[in-house]
């Protein structure tokens, strides 16, 4: 299908000539004179203050602390008064034998949750969209929505109840198998099924949150485009999957690389609280975040926990470059920067 | 409209520039208001904070006060306690001493920091305090023995012993309705126990015993709810650089010989049989299958709603009224007893080191050391015990007797274990059932336990800081497991020794045995 010139351009067209317009209003004398500090605008500093104090208190200031990392902390002599220890905490991470796997397990399981909840949230929104009746799409999109705000130790507790029952044994799970004459699965000491049972548990809680962003960007996609397509004889499919999913690529693209940069952080909050301490799971449920977490717990070394810290957050900045410079490349036009 | 709006008064004009200058001196006088001190801080001069562990115990606010105006009144200043969950505690409390916050006291042990807290100074050392004669209320109440057995290898007391008895003894809380069905001659000896355990689940399709995953369970220090060898022989404490880390078992004979020679647990026979005992409890659905993921809450919420026969008990005097009145909620008619199927009986001398589960240790950093020794000789005075440990007499509780109590408010589980437990003061709940009474009253001679030839000797861990927290990294991966009986014993075994091995095993357990020696030595 290919859908009409005029309707196709013409929404951008006006957008960017919208844009024209207002510059355009400016008088050439005000918009070419340099504005002297005094002619700013004092109120859009002062609002801005507010959030650029915050980001400097709690974002930037608290980086200071990452001199820890290279310190043999002690308690009593706090971040500042510590002695130097060089990279000696980078070690306990590195010689651990852990390491590749728990990285490896941080990525695998971020980029299965980073691809099955946008999937997931494009397909919610583009089934949200079809629903006609106003009152029932609201429903659906409110019920849909819920799970985001479940705490994660509700999900962990909803999780004992089906996969396993009182005391261990049973749950609703093993019964649906137990109905077929199918074995018993002891599901909290088999790891194999752990990183598809998290992203099961990731779509629930995050499906909804996802789908509402994309169903508002599909809400801006200009009527006009739908008009053509209808024009144009398309089915409501053909219309889904070569009009709305095409113009969701830059929400898709934003929420990818937002993804990105937090691939090596793992999603401690959920894993934690479903997983906790069983060690039968670590292989393929351990992610640096639960193990810094345990390593702080166990030992209250800081030094060691913000070395992995550390660590994870140059990782995650280089990805971000990365992901960044990649869509710059092939997908300029999508891109955030 | 708007010209009808402003002409009617009803709006005001505002410049975008004013609305901007407006909305932005708001939200900086917000973030500034976010940005002060809030309520949560310490008010200046006559009150002081205190860390506790634990949730605010029911109707806090008015013992609180109570226990305040007693304070203010008796010494001029006023505490503040700050609860911090049990899960975070650890972590929490030692980011406070980082912070270096100024509170005066708080719970450590050698189970949570207290190792790390000593070898960085953040904690006062108390001889100079308890030797000056000033708090002769706390050192009448705190046995010197107590004292001694918690001295650090510095030689120096870092800690005020909060205990109850002269030993915790691991043990377990049986349905005594049940007991009485399945095992009506008692249960005294391990192999009733495990007969009965057989018992319950196969006629009642309820599980033997449930608890959290825990080491000492079955390896036993020296008793383990399912350490067979514990109830016979209990001679044997393991040594270890952390509970939570690999336990090593020195040799029979070091006392005499001199040398510790510990070895990895699983090279000790019982260790490893009672390893292979869980498995088997496991499959046969007598243990709890979730050990490794169950929160202790679920696991309590289990057995009170009569969900299993057995629980982990320590002889705190706690059984009875943590369990009986939920239990007899869920389950009219039945009944609590505390199970110690020691061999002989009342006669058995378990191995005790005497060093204290809970601490309660005097912050370096406190704005006023002398106050918070002052709190803790407070808290020796029986009426300023019971006053913070039961609550207002006659609304939260009543006297039975000069030793018991019965609560007939709503205020309880203060954690007394964190800053007031002493075992003269302390008062027996007045329903105790006759068999928590019986040996809670032995656990609280110190002649019905074997000083350990290890009694004092606390490892340090300096020279093994990287090796040791990889091993215990390991054991959280493969020895837990093996401790909930959730993998066989072989295959788990070969998987901790090799991540134990690879961790630096040898170096650690050179450098735990030339410290044990050394102490040996040195005795």
């Amino acid at each position: 299908m290919e859908p009409p010139e005029h309707d196709t351009t013409s929404p951008l067209r006006l957008r960017t000539g919208g844009g024209e317009t207002d510059t355009a209003r400016q008088t050439p004398a005000k918009a070419k004179a340099p504005r002297s500090w005094r002619g700013r605008d004092y109120g859009l500093v002062i609002l801005a203050a507010p959030a650029v104090i915050l980001l400097v208190i709690f974002s930037y200031g608290p980086m200071a602390g990452l001199v820890v990392a290279f310190q043999d902390f002690n308690v009593a002599d706090g971040v500042f008064g510590s002695p130097w220890a060089g990279f000696k905490n980078f070690e306990f991470f590195f010689t651990s034998g852990n390491a590749g796997r728990i990285m490896w397990n941080t990525l695998f399981l971020n980029v299965l949750f980073l691809a099955a909840t946008l999937g997931a949230g494009v397909v919610l929104a583009l089934m949200l969209n079809e629903i006609r009746g106003r009152v029932t799409k609201r429903f659906f999109q409110s019920v849909i929505f819920v799970p985001y705000f479940v705490s994660p130790i509700v999900v962990s507790i909803f999780l004992q109840a089906f996969l396993a029952g009182p005391g261990g044994r049973g749950g609703l799970v093993n019964d649906f198998l137990g109905m077929f004459a199918l074995p018993e699965l002891s599901w909290y000491t088999e790891p194999g099924p752990w990183p598809w049972i998290l992203t099961v548990v990731k779509v629930w809680q995050l499906g909804g949150y996802m789908s509402v962003i994309f169903l508002a960007a599909i809400t801006s996609i200009p009527e006009e485009v739908y008009e053509a397509g209808v024009i144009d004889g398309a089915s409501r499919a053909q219309m889904a999957f070569r009009i709305t999913v095409p113009l969701l690529k830059p929400t898709a693209a934003i929420l990818l690389v937002l993804g990105v940069g937090r691939i090596f952080y793992g999603d401690f909050g959920t894993i934690y609280a479903i997983v906790g301490d069983n060690g039968t799971l670590f292989a393929t449920t351990d992610v640096i975040d639960t193990y810094v977490f345990r390593a702080l717990r166990t030992f209250g070394d800081f030094g060691t926990t913000a070395a992995i810290g550390l660590f994870q957050s140059v990782v995650g900045f280089v990805l971000v470059v990365i992901a960044t410079l990649v869509q710059r490349r092939y997908a300029r036009e999508t891109s955030i920067l | 409209m708007a010209q009808l709006i402003d002409a009617a008064g009803l709006s005001l004009p505002i410049s975008r520039r004013g609305f901007l200058a407006g909305t932005g001196g708001l939200l900086a006088a917000a973030t500034l208001a976010a940005c002060a001190p809030g309520s949560g801080g310490q008010s200046a001069g006559t009150s002081y904070g205190l860390l506790l562990p634990g949730d605010v115990p029911a109707q806090w606010d008015r013992v609180r006060a109570a226990v305040n105006a007693k304070l203010k009144a008796d010494l001029g200043f006023e505490f503040k306690p700050e609860f911090i969950n049990w899960t975070n505690y650890g972590s929490q409390s030692l980011l406070k001493f980082t912070a270096q916050e100024n509170f005066q006291t708080a719970l450590s042990a050698r189970w949570l920091n207290i190792a790390q807290l000593i070898e960085s100074g953040a904690l006062q050392p108390l001889d100079d305090a308890l030797a000056s004669g000033k708090y002769t209320n706390l050192t009448a109440t705190v046995d010197q023995s107590a004292f001694d057995a918690n001295r650090w290898p510095d030689g120096s007391v870092y800690g005020v012993p909060a205990v109850n008895s002269a030993a915790r003894i691991h043990h377990l809380i049986a349905r005594g309705d049940l007991a009485d069905k399945h095992a009506p001659g008692g249960i005294e000896t391990f192999d009733q126990l495990e007969k009965f355990w057989y018992d319950v689940v196969q006629k009642e399709g309820l599980p033997g015993y449930v608890n959290r995953n825990s080491p000492f369970d079955v390896l036993g220090a020296p008793t383990g709810a399912l350490y067979a060898q514990g109830w016979e022989t209990p001679d044997l404490l393991p040594l270890y650089f952390s509970s939570d880390s690999l336990l090593f078992v020195p040799a029979k004979d070091a006392a005499t010989t001199g040398s510790a020679d510990a070895v990895p647990f699983w090279e000790h026979e019982p260790y490893l049989e009672s390893l292979h005992r869980v498995r088997k409890y496991y499959e046969d659905g007598i243990i709890n299958a979730d050990r490794l993921n169950a929160d202790p809450a679920t696991l309590k919420a289990l057995f009170d709603g009569g969900g299993a026969a057995t629980c982990w008990g320590i002889s705190d005097g706690g059984d009875t009224s943590s369990h009986l009145d939920l239990l007899e909620k869920a389950v009219p008619g039945a009944g609590l007893v505390s199970l110690l199927p020691f061999r002989d009986g009342l006669s058995a001398k378990p191995n005790q080191t005497f060093q204290a589960d809970n601490l309660v240790v005097v912050n370096a950093g406190a704005a006023n050391a002398d106050a918070a020794m002052q709190l803790l000789d407070w808290v020796s005075i029986k009426e300023n015990h019971d006053l913070l440990q039961y609550g207002e007499e006659g609304t939260d509780w009543k006297a039975v007797g000069d030793d018991a109590y019965e609560p007939i408010g709503d205020y309880a589980n203060f954690p007394g274990f964190a800053l007031s437990w002493r075992i003269p003061l302390e008062r027996t709940y007045s329903r105790m059932t006759e068999s928590e009474a019986t040996w809670f009253d032995w656990s609280k001679k110190y002649e019905n336990f074997t000083l350990d030839p290890f009694a004092s000797f606390i490892p340090d861990l300096a020279a093994i800081e990287t090796e040791h927290a990889q091993i215990t990294a390991a054991v959280t991966e493969f020895g837990n497991p093996l401790f909930a009986g959730a993998v066989p014993v072989e295959e788990g075994l070969d998987k901790l020794k090799k991540a134990v091995d690879q961790a630096g095993l040898a170096k650690v357990q050179e450098e735990l045995n030339k410290q044990a020696d050394a102490y040996l030595s040195s005795k």
